[in-house]
């Protein structure tokens, strides 16, 4: 039977391989595994995700190619932003000594809340206009402009730039919450929930606060 | 006063047998020969798989063994299995017992207790025993795969000349079989970690192992193709999308 299976898979193959595009095999499994990583942190599959991130680094490495393996060290600190987590940036800082890329290190700075003039311009687009409102920490400018981005991923990990270094109300935690649960992102939904509940408590709106808790008691039950 | 010969022969004797007793003694204790158990009785519908002897495992550890199997006047199979009293904890009144019965290596009966304060399980209560299959589910699955590919196959020129919302849209035949395909190499996948298992258990046999080595390779082949067939299909489907690495 498996010789079975074989064969027609084989035929299949011959089938397709008229068609296919030429992309270095490592890339595409690079690629492939940042996707799923991605997917699978934000769903709260940890042991899935650090299995996915282990495989893209390898396929990486296989391909001897430092820029990238800094891009994916810079995945793994945003989505570990995105979900209001803090992270180990050692790894990136390495890399990032014997081969500096402007690129990576603007969005460095971008996670750590410390943007130049210079860095903006190296940035990804979707993030351009958030630069001045997170210098000058005007949150009301800053919400403007975190609703301004498309990309679901981007605007929460902007978000959690926002909230780990400008001060930040609930309007953009509930910005928060709604992208992450739109997309159905486990971890960083509780995460800003939680996040929710904290600012409720620390402004003395303990009612608020409880309600936040109960809710995401109930969604974790 | 010197001691007589015949003295020193005798102490010599009656010591070694001494010593050759308590050897044997203290091996017997140790497997648990001395050993009280609990007999529990399980019953099952069909007898096919099981033996005496097989293990009778909680938490992947090996807590007791299959005593004896017998038939009862309404045609179902008792088996006897029985649990040393250290382990006799692990059975409770809500434990239930799976028969599982792996694609590859030996069947065991699986105990599963999730409350662990709920009373234990009286020796002359009857617990029923779950079946599960994993070949006939294995070939169950595959059956329906084969004949998608077959078909695919076939059909595979004449699918060039349809439109390309039939084939490529998300209704679509291709990522339908794509999603087969993965599904598959996942399963595969899984198998891995079960022969990977297996062949831990049978280090000791030589001539088995050689063969699970071959087995192994065999599968880590065919789960090879399958992720390259997915990673062509999924080529073909987004070529228009570059597999660009970009910062989120």
């Amino acid at each position: 039977m498996r010789k079975t299976l074989l064969t027609f898979t084989l035929i299949f193959i011959c089938a397709c391989a008229t068609t296919t595009t030429q992309v270095p095999e490592w890339k595409e499994t690079a690629f492939r595994d940042i996707e799923n990583y991605k997917k699978s942190f934000l769903t709260g599959k940890q042991n899935a995700a650090d299995v996915q991130f282990n495989r893209a680094r390898e396929a990486i490495a296989s391909g001897n190619n430092l820029n990238l393996l800094a891009k994916l060290y810079l995945t793994k600190y945003a989505l570990q932003r995105a979900a209001l987590e803090d992270f180990n940036d050692g790894e990136f800082l390495r890399i990032n000594r014997l081969h500096p890329v402007s690129a990576n290190l603007a969005y460095y700075n971008f996670l750590m809340g410390s943007v130049n003039a210079k860095d903006a311009n190296f940035l990804p687009d979707q993030y351009a206009g958030l630069i001045k409102p997170l210098r000058n920490k005007d949150a009301a400018k800053g919400l403007e402009e975190l609703l301004a981005i498309d990309d679901p991923l981007s605007r929460l990990i902007a978000c959690g730039v926002w909230v780990k270094h400008a001060p930040y109300d609930d309007y953009i935690l509930k910005l928060g919450v709604n992208t992450a649960a739109e997309q159905g992102w486990k971890k960083p939904l509780w995460a800003y929930l939680n996040a929710l509940q904290k600012y409720y408590f620390q402004t003395g709106e303990t009612a608020k606060a409880n309600e936040a808790k109960e809710w995401l008691e109930l969604l974790k039950r | 006063m010197p001691i007589s010969r015949e003295y020193k022969v005798g102490v010599f004797v009656i010591g070694t047998a001494a010593t050759i007793l308590l050897a044997l003694l203290f091996l017997a204790a140790q497997k648990g020969f001395f050993q009280t158990s609990h007999t529990y009785t399980l019953s099952c519908r069909t007898g096919d798989g099981l033996a005496v002897g097989m293990p009778v495992v909680f938490s992947g550890f090996d807590i007791g063994r299959v005593h004896s199997l017998e038939l009862d006047d309404k045609g179902a199979v008792l088996i006897k299995i029985r649990v040393p009293d250290k382990h006799a904890k692990w059975i409770r009144q809500d434990s239930f017992f799976v028969l599982y019965r792996p694609l590859i290596g030996a069947a065991r009966i699986v105990v599963n207790t999730d409350h662990l304060e709920s009373p234990p399980l009286a020796e002359d209560k009857i617990a029923e025993v779950y079946v599960v299959n994993d070949i006939n589910d294995a070939i169950e699955k595959i059956q329906p795969l084969l004949e998608t590919i077959e078909r695919l196959s076939r059909r595979i020129d004449s699918m060039a000349a349809k439109t390309d919302e039939q084939v490529f849209g998300r209704e679509g035949t291709l990522p339908q079989l794509n999603k087969i395909l993965k599904d598959a190499a996942g399963k595969l996948e899984k198998l891995e970690t079960t022969v990977d298992n297996l062949n831990k258990i049978s280090k000791d046999a030589a001539e088995g192992t050689q063969d699970l080595g071959a087995l192994r390779a065999d599968i880590d082949e065919v789960a090879q193709t399958l992720n390259k067939v997915s990673r062509d299909i999924d080529a073909l489907l987004y070529k228009q999308k570059k597999p660009e690495i970009k910062l989120p």
